[in-house]
């Protein structure tokens, strides 16, 4: 029983650590459309700093933590609700890119500067022992009435105050809540600088506890995700009893199920299992996207010339197929390369053309890997062996879809996250997949006389099998499917009312993508020999996406560029301080090109200057002033930057206002 | 009953404690263009939603030409032969105009089949593109084939996304609000292309604001108000109805 109620108590201590960051994330959410994946990364950093500035430059603790928030919370609110402004209109995937970008980027920076060891944090609050029924540290009290104190002040602030209820008109009509003579800008830099600065006091109280490593501080955080599901990501309140449920239970399977063989993983894994099952079971009502009004779909690229696209192809063919003769020792890196071209390709079948957002993509690779092993040890052939591990991940994907078919666009992308790591916890160690020792054999073919083992040989197997899935990926983007997966992205409720049904569609696609993921996976295999579950931890699932949202706008083209940054320029880089800045490189230009659209490759070079002039000449302007003056007029003197002014009002201004004066309703 | 066609009994949807639509029964020809009007929030378009299976019904049921699709789900109900339009426009926004209209087509032949989601035999495909032209044409919409829809007026839009429903074989079509944002020019010119529409067979059902086009169009009301139907008839014995202008405060429908 007592070993019961401590259990308890130290879960109401972390869960309201969850519960502050979650509050913050929701808050931001509610309030801007912007689901900030990055939340654990800013606690991450929150603690580095107050780390450096406590124990390096031995300030006092609480100047430290007030310096910690102030930059961390309220400077980069600041900056984060300037990149929240610019994707407001930006398509879903945009928005995830960006903090997921900022989710790779800030603890690979981190990493880069301290070093990727863990460092002890000494605990700050005072501990000394109060008995209620129990021994209970007055850190954990402090702590449990900081969190209770700001859930109710924020939600008290959301119901009473009147910035309070301007946060909640914000995201889906600024021009509105300008005419309300209230700021929009001011509104929602009140709401990230508040958001943030609690993800970065989370940081500071949860780092004591599991030390200064920040990857596992931003996962710790990123466990608030679980928090803010139960509170269906609207609710202050929900999300704050989430956050202590999420700890109470975590705690408690801790000390039940630790000692279980079988169970090990579940208590560390309990905050994403409570993440995806809410979000599996919360219903559908209840999950509205936030900031959807405005969004736009990215352009896709304009089809290229032929005259252009079958030398290109033709000659990087030919050079592919020369490769072995000048990169010598090298040639394992370009095996890999290629083998991330399918993964590519094969996300950006998802992301790109059906508009649905993956971030569990390398799980699939891991079943495709994990099950080619076993096929060979079984003794079936090689080329059966990929094949079978291939068809064998369809049904893994086609699982994902059901998350996909009930969940709309940014709920989607937080549950693949939340997947992808279940899958990575529970699923990798299991005796189906790489088992407890993690790490199976996995042998190159052979066939008679041809040196297909040899580094060479089996460079040209990875080649042909690559060059088949691009086949694959362009049939399908051309067929017809390739244009329902477009209509899919576009418009959904459309495609069902012309007789698609969307659903079979979306389970379609997760299915060939899971596939051609899996082949890569079984593929990769063999390029060392063994594989294991680690080479498919999760976060080069999030460092997958990024990377292709860097390289282009093109089907195959990106997925090369995506491969060749991801996997071959790296292993040319042999100065260790830059290497370590690689992964930061790739989050910071990940957030660049969300942010900024059009400084991504494909887009400067390959967009025709007459498609963006005609566009820039849109009637859009003379519509609005025509439908409501007013609109146009209020934009401008109320916002105070300026910036607001030339750019507030959307090239949907002019419909949205015609629906508000017919009455139009969800 | 007024023949078959699209065939409504018993409507009622239920929104926590609002009841949108209560009991509405209504019946549509083929060949004939019914109105459906009301004032803003009478239920129009929550009736439309429940005919394409796009929100749940609390009770009643929806048949085609005395076809029960009541159980069926938006693309079977869609591929049993009832299309619709927008209020708030649905368009395939990252393509063309042609390519908005050959989809609907393509996305009724892809739904037929398992397989038929993949692959498109050559024959379709002609039957697709023959289908776009001619009805990108009977829109008018011909020279704006290769214009991407974001472009677009909001009075080319309302017209594209009429020709998709039109080039896509339906037998009934629900059309919401299709002349707001048009201009009376654009209005006249789309009163025409419906018109020419119906009488092929093609029946509609029109939600409407604009009363001169309803009057221009529609042989049959019926009217809505708080989710009741208050009165049914031809247009003109509508506007010497008291209950009618009652509802409408005079104000529109004068």
């Amino acid at each position: 029983m007592n070993a019961f109620i401590v259990a308890v108590i130290l879960g109401l201590a972390t869960g309201s650590i969850y519960a502050l960051a979650a509050m913050g994330l929701v808050l931001t959410y509610k309030t801007s459309g912007i689901f900030n994946f990055a939340q654990g990364a800013v606690a991450a950093a929150a603690a580095y700093l107050f780390y450096t500035l406590r124990q390096s430059d031995g300030i006092p603790w609480p100047i430290a933590a007030l310096i910690s928030v102030a930059l961390i919370g309220v400077v980069g609110g600041l900056l984060l609700e300037r990149m929240g402004y610019a994707l407001r209109e930006a398509p879903v995937a945009s928005k995830v890119v960006a903090t997921v970008g900022l989710l790779v980027g800030i603890p690979a920076l981190l990493a880069a500067w301290y070093g990727s060891s863990s460092r002890p944090f000494d605990h700050f609050l005072p501990s000394h022992p109060v008995h209620l029924f129990v021994n209970v540290g007055t850190d954990q009290i402090i702590i449990f009435l900081l969190a209770s104190a700001s859930a109710v002040g924020l939600s008290l602030f959301f119901r009473r105050a009147r910035l309070g209820i301007g946060m909640q008109a914000v995201v889906d009509d600024p021009d509105l809540l300008s005419l309300q003579a209230r700021n929009p800008i001011v509104v929602r830099r009140w709401a990230w600088t508040i958001g943030t600065s609690f993800a970065a006091v989370s940081g500071i109280l949860i780092a004591p506890t599991i030390g200064l490593d920040a990857p596992i501080l931003t996962l710790l955080v990123v466990q608030a995700f679980g928090a803010a599901a139960i509170g269906s990501f609207t609710s202050i309140p929900r999300t704050y009893v989430g956050g202590l449920i999420v700890g109470v239970t975590t705690a408690l399977s801790q000390l039940y199920l630790a000692s279980h063989s079988g169970f090990q993983g579940v208590p560390p894994s309990m905050p994403f299992i409570i993440l995806f099952v809410v979000l599996l079971v919360t219903p559908k009502r209840l999950l509205l996207e936030k900031g959807t009004r405005l969004a736009r779909r990215l352009d896709f690229a304009p089809a290229l010339n032929k005259r252009i696209s079958v030398p290109t192809t033709l000659v990087g063919l030919g050079l592919l197929i020369a490769l072995p003769q000048f990169v010598g020792f090298r040639l394992p890196l370009y095996m890999t390369g290629l083998l991330f071209v399918i993964l590519f390709a094969s996300l950006g079948l998802l992301v790109r053309t059906s508009g649905q957002v993956s971030l569990c993509h390398l799980a699939f690779a891991a079943v495709g890997a994990s099950s080619f092993a076993h096929f060979e040890s079984f003794g079936i052939p090689w080329p059966l062996a990929v094949l079978l591990a291939g068809l064998v991940t369809v049904p893994i994907g086609a699982i994902l879809a059901i998350p996909a078919i009930r969940l709309p666009g940014i709920y989607l992308a937080i549950a693949t996250f939340g997947f992808g790591i279940l899958m990575q916890r529970f699923v990798f160690t299991n005796r189906v997949m790489f088992g407890s020792t993690d790490s199976l054999t996995a042998p190159r073919p052979h066939l008679g006389s041809f040196h297909l083992g040899t580094d060479t040989g089996y460079y040209y197997v990875i080649l042909g099998i690559t060059v088949a899935c691009c086949v694959v990926v362009v049939l399908v983007q051309r067929s017809r499917l390739g244009r329902l997966l477009r209509a899919l992205g576009d418009s959904p409720v459309a495609l069902d009312a012309h007789g698609t049904n969307t659903n079979f569609v979306r389970l379609l696609v997760f299915a060939i993508s899971a596939g051609l993921a899996g082949i890569a996976g079984a593929l990769s295999g063999p390029v060392t020999g063994f594989t294991d579950g680690l080479t498919f931890d999760y976060s080069i699932s999030l460092l997958l996406l990024a990377v292709l949202a860097l390289s282009g706008r093109r089907a195959l083209a990106s997925a090369f560029i995506a491969g060749g940054l991801l996997q071959v320029v790296p292993g040319y880089i042999t100065n260790a301080t830059v290497s370590a800045y690689v992964p930061a490189f790739f989050g910071v230009a990940a957030v660049a090109v969300a942010v900024v659209p059009g400084i991504g490759f494909a887009k400067r070079f390959l967009v025709a200057r007459r498609v963006r002039e005609r566009r820039g000449a849109s009637p859009v302007a003379e519509r609005r002033a025509l439908v409501r003056p007013e609109v146009v007029v209020a934009g401008a003197p109320l916002s105070g930057t300026g910036r607001a002014g030339g750019r507030n009002g959307d090239n949907r201004v002019a419909e949205r206002v015609e629906m508000a004066r017919l009455g139009a309703h969800q | 009953m007024r023949g078959e066609g699209l065939g409504i009994e018993k409507l009622s949807v239920r929104f926590g404690g609002l009841l949108a639509v209560d009991e509405v029964t209504l019946s549509a020809p083929g060949g004939a263009i019914t109105g459906l009007i009301g004032p803003n929030g009478a239920g129009k378009t929550t009736t439309f939603n429940a005919c394409t299976g796009t929100v749940p019904v609390t009770s009643g049921s929806v048949s085609l030409f005395e076809h029960d699709l009541s159980h069926h789900g938006p693309a079977s109900r869609a591929q049993s032969g009832l299309g619709r339009t927008f209020q708030r426009m649905e368009l395939f926004d990252s393509m063309t105009v042609a390519e908005n209209v050959a989809l609907g087509p393509e996305a009724a032949l892809a739904g037929r089949h398992l397989w038929s989601h993949l692959i498109s035999p050559p024959r379709q495909r002609r039957d697709i593109a023959q289908r776009a032209d001619d009805a990108l044409a009977g829109c008018g919409l011909s020279h704006l084939g290769q214009h991407r829809v974001r472009d677009l007026s909001t009075g080319q839009r309302r017209l594209v996304e009429l020709a998709r429903a039109l080039a896509s074989g339906f037998r009934f079509l629900l059309l919401d609000e299709p002349s707001s944002g048009l201009d009376k020019i654009e209005t006249e010119r789309f009163a025409e292309i419906i018109s020419g529409a119906v009488a092929s067979g093609l029946g509609i059902l029109l939600v409407e604001h604009d009363m001169a086009l309803v009057r221009s169009v529609c042989e049959y009301v019926y009217v809505l108000d708080f989710g009741q139907l208050i009165f049914e008839g031809s247009m003109a014995e509508a506007q010497n109805s008291e209950v009618v202008r009652a509802a409408y405060l005079g104000s529109e429908a004068a």
